[in-house]
């Protein structure tokens, strides 16, 4: 479509509620930084973004601040036993941190031997995600399972937990199951059994007990 | 406001902003209580007004911040309006919420969102978070007729598109699309009225 069609669309589009195709057209031209484009949209937001001045004020509940400064306070960091072994990737001072890692008196050798079936598949990619927050890596064995570890993970609110999802290139997401986080911020989780055709690897936040779809914006999204 | 005291009061918050931004970009722990203090009750609010709902709400917050901790570097810090940016976010993270609360999300809530990218947010007024700016915005939107103003609060607050906006109405699309683009011209006008007066 021409940018004169899209036009009247860029106010959709900046507030959220356009349909395609104008909206799959319109993030075609901003992608290619469509000189007439990208100004009529940016108009808009600036538009739509100052429409939060008519809000009405409500105030956040203090810990909200803690929460949010956590995410990446170096008192999280320092306290990781991530910050340890930092840089490690030699597949002994993964089993090495696998078995620190699973620690939690429910645990039982099994999960280790999962987990390292999963590192030892000659066909498993291995991934590393993040910033300074929710840093970790993946290692994804297409026939034997998922292997997620992570540090620096925001904190759950009550009756929250974290949801691993598995994005095939097309379709919905497919939960992988569900997992807290240890006091340090970190995680461990190991999703034994054959992984189709997944593309990406997600974690949201869910309501406890997890969810068949998520119901919030993944923090982590890791190409396979 | 006066126009010195628009014109003082967007050049203050544009250097405050300039160099909060090149902090969040440094990896300033110090920066994101910064933002969080300059932006948090107004992302709150927002979302808050969107999902009604407390404790969404703050995971919603908590997740805007971390996305936005997480693309400051592709942020122009002497330029974005970060203010505008984070809102962006902050709001698309709720209406996210509600269409998948409501099996409404026809776009995979992980893809990228175009509309949050950090390029579209330079050289537009950073100021959104002060008095004076919200009774601009709600004189504003005081001045749209009834049509106008209820597309608007559907779309803003509930995320619906034109379509099942027509539906909720019993209006064909095409009027439908007008209010929307009218309302969000008029206001447009208003506030550039009320920045140059």
């Amino acid at each position: 479509m021409t940018c004169d069609e899209l036009r009247e669309e860029y106010g959709a589009y900046a507030l959220g509620i356009a349909e395609n195709p104008e909206r799959a057209e319109i993030a075609e031209h901003l992608a290619r930084q469509c000189p007439q484009c990208t100004p009529g949209v940016r108009d808009v937001l600036a538009t739509v973004a100052a429409m939060s001045g008519a809000v009405k004020e409500s105030e956040p509940p203090k810990r909200l601040r803690r929460r949010v400064t956590a995410m990446v306070s170096p008192e999280e960091k320092r306290s990781s036993w991530w910050a340890i072994g930092a840089g490690w990737v030699a597949a002994g001072a993964l089993a090495f941190a696998l078995m620190i890692a699973i620690r939690a008196p429910k645990s039982d050798s099994s999960r280790l031997e999962q987990a390292l079936s999963i590192l030892n598949d000659p066909t498993t990619k291995d991934v590393s995600f993040g910033e300074p927050t929710a840093r970790g890596r993946v290692f994804v064995s297409p026939q034997k399972g998922v292997v997620f570890i992570a540090a620096h993970l925001p904190p759950l609110g009550a009756h929250k937990t974290f949801e691993l999802w598995l994005l095939p290139a097309k379709g919905d997401p497919i939960p992988a199951g569900t997992f807290g986080r240890q006091e340090d911020a970190s995680a461990v989780y190991v999703r034994p059994g054959p992984v189709n055709d997944a593309a990406a690897v997600a974690v949201t936040v869910e309501p406890e007990g997890g969810s068949m779809k998520p119901t919030t914006t993944p923090f982590i999204v890791t190409k396979l | 406001m006066t126009v010195i005291g628009i014109l003082l009061a967007l050049e203050l918050s544009g250097e405050h902003d300039e160099d909060l931004a090149r902090r969040l970009q440094q990896r300033e722990p110090q920066a994101m209580t910064d933002l969080y203090d300059r932006f948090g009750r107004l992302a709150y609010s927002v979302i808050l007004a969107i999902v009604r709902d407390a404790a969404i709400a703050e995971d919603l917050v908590q997740e805007t911040f971390l996305r936005v901790w997480n693309r400051m570097q592709g942020f122009e810090a002497g330029r974005g309006a970060l203010g505008p940016w984070l809102l962006t976010i902050a709001r698309n993270r709720a209406i996210d919420h509600v269409r998948s609360a409501g099996s409404r999300m026809d776009r995979k809530s992980f893809e990228f969102d175009p509309r949050e990218h950090p390029s579209l947010f330079v050289d537009m007024e950073r100021e959104v978070c002060n008095s004076e700016h919200a009774r601009l915005i709600r004189n504003a939107i005081g001045k749209l007729n009834a049509n106008q103003q209820k597309v608007i609060e559907l779309a803003y607050y509930e995320g619906l598109s034109q379509t099942e906006m027509a539906e909720r109405m019993g209006q064909p699309l095409g009027t439908v699309k007008t209010w929307v683009r009218t309302a969000l011209r008029a206001l447009r006008e208003e506030l550039e009225q009320a920045v140059t007066a």
